[in-house]
């Protein structure tokens, strides 16, 4: 599903964001990828749909060579993965369902195939009583879920999550990270940066840890520290 | 046609326009502002143009026959006339009705009634359509048989056909200046509220959507700009117009101001596309740096 090879990535100030970083992931996968702040992980992210560009090395999702992508073609990936943020990026003056239907209208999907979609959607989000309200009076877990809707709504085959819980607490976390499971067992690739250990020593799924810029592990149902469950400290 | 996507697209229009009154009204006024600069310069521009022209309508060639001049030799010039298309129309003045307009020139300062004979000549008097060609014409009559001089007012048509080209020039290159500086500052408000959007572009561009797509709602929006700030210009020259336009000519007769002479409905028109055309284009060019990609 998505192939990363010798990935190099230099902001113009010359910050070294991502060094020589190579990464399969396979589709259907859960994968978590962690690390402190600053060590890549929304680097990473930003490559897979086109939010900055690679110094060297070449990234491929589902066949398509990522980093020479250029202008619609650009457009037309994003359609076809979801991505979804710690701060929700929803449009404050649309309501829930109106914020789901841009990701269709954009598509340019027929009014007929949006009015089917939205609520199936909103729906498996579990937000289909709310989808009247606007961004401002739902609770950040709610809104969260608006995020998810309108990632999911297009059918992606990749989901990209950057710190989705980073706002949330613990319930609402849980409720998040659930929700993204489901998504997952439907088939569709998840990736997950986060830094919440609890979620990621719960779900015992693929642990892949940056460490400046570079992968440092990657492990199979692994944890946040490496071999460790929670609750155990890292010693040396 | 699906219907839902033109209410969608009109819905997105609609939204962003009525958000934000004090930035909208902002970019119309400047749109009327512009319009009603442009408008009146295109109207100054007319005025003076039509006065000139009248000047020149006004010039009159003098042909002049030698006194021996044969009534075939004049015959044959009045066949010529007739068929030169440049000339717009001729008069024959022979020399006793030549006499009778001095006299009433003169009116009594020269007494006439001392002449025992007419010594004028007969003569023609030719205006031409175009006045650039005064003296193309009166060139081709100067050889004619019989005729022994022609005269026009040489050094006049000179100065209003030079002026002319003068005033024209001038007045295109001011012309792009007023649409230039107008540009600029219309895209600077219209930059504005753009920036006040840029999440929402960034939003917009992260879900899928085109440069093209995202862009269409700023350009309708400036369309409206340009729509509305110079329908607000039109109704501002409209009464001015009807305020104005009796004084001006009172006080200022020999311009000849008559709506007659001006074609207002054109220059509507024209001020009307170009404020469309001003706040489409800056919209498409204020939000090109907000567009990533």
């Amino acid at each position: 599903m998505i192939s990363i090879r010798n990935v190099s990535l230099t902001y113009p100030n010359g910050v070294r964001a991502l060094d020589n970083v190579t990464l399969e992931i396979a589709k259907g996968d859960f994968l978590f990828l962690v690390g402190s702040s600053g060590t890549g992980k929304s680097s990473l992210l930003k490559l897979l749909y086109h939010d900055a560009i690679p110094t060297h090395g070449e990234i491929v999702v589902d066949g398509i060579r990522v980093d020479k992508l250029r202008g619609a073609r650009v457009a037309s990936l994003r359609r076809h993965l979801g991505v979804i943020f710690q701060d929700f990026k929803l449009l404050n003056d649309k309501t829930v369902w109106e914020n789901v239907a841009f990701a269709m209208h954009v598509t340019g999907a027929h009014t007929r195939e949006i009015e089917r979609q939205v609520p199936r959607t909103l729906d498996l989000v579990g937000l289909a009583h709310k989808s009247r309200m606007f961004p401002s009076e739902l609770s950040g877990g709610e809104q969260q879920r608006t995020a998810i809707a309108r990632a999911i709504v297009n059918n992606p085959k990749l989901l990209l999550c950057d710190e989705p819980t980073g706002n949330l607490d613990p319930e609402n976390t849980a409720e998040i990270m659930d929700l993204l499971l489901r998504i997952n067992t439907k088939g569709t690739t998840v990736v997950v940066a986060t830094h919440n250990q609890s979620v990621v020593d719960r779900m015992r799924k693929r642990v892949v840890r940056l460490e400046d810029g570079r992968i440092f592990t990657d492990e199979e149902r692994g944890f946040y520290y490496l071999g460790l469950g929670q609750g155990q400290v890292l010693s040396g | 046609m699906d219907w839902g996507k033109v209410k969608f697209f009109l819905g997105e229009v609609g939204r962003n326009f009525t958000r934000n009154a004090g930035m909208q009204a902002t970019a119309i006024g400047t749109v009327a502002v512009t319009v009603v600069l442009l408008g009146l310069f295109l109207f100054v521009r007319l005025t003076l143009a039509g006065v000139g022209d009248r000047l020149l309508k006004q010039i009159e060639i003098s042909v002049y026959f030698h006194t021996s001049a044969t009534t075939a030799q004049e015959n044959h010039l009045r066949d010529a006339l007739r068929a030169d298309r440049r000339v717009a129309s001729f008069t024959f003045v022979p020399k006793a009705e030549g006499l009778k307009e001095l006299r009433r020139q003169t009116q009594g300062s020269i007494d006439v009634s001392i002449l025992t004979q007419n010594p004028l000549p007969d003569k023609f008097r030719v205006r031409v359509t175009d006045p650039s060609e005064v003296a193309a014409v009166a060139d081709s009559l100067r050889g004619q048989p019989g005729v022994a001089n022609v005269v026009y007012g040489k050094t006049i048509v000179g100065r209003l056909l030079q002026l002319g080209v003068v005033l024209r020039r001038i007045s295109i290159v001011l012309i792009v200046a007023l649409l230039f500086v107008a540009s600029i500052i219309i895209s600077n408000t219209i930059r504005l509220t753009v920036f006040a959007r840029r999440r929402e572009i960034a939003i917009m561009q992260l879900v899928g959507a085109t440069a093209t797509y995202v862009r269409m709602p700023f350009v309708c929006e400036g369309v409206l700009h340009g729509l509305i700030g110079s329908l607000v210009a039109l109704a501002i020259l409209g009464i001015g117009k009807a305020a104005l336009w009796s004084k001006l000519a009172l006080a200022l007769p020999w311009l000849e101001l008559n709506s007659a002479h001006v074609a207002l409905a054109p220059i509507a028109l024209q001020l009307l596309a170009v404020g469309i055309a001003i706040g489409a284009l800056s919209s498409w060019f204020s939000i090109g740096r907000y567009l990533r990609t």
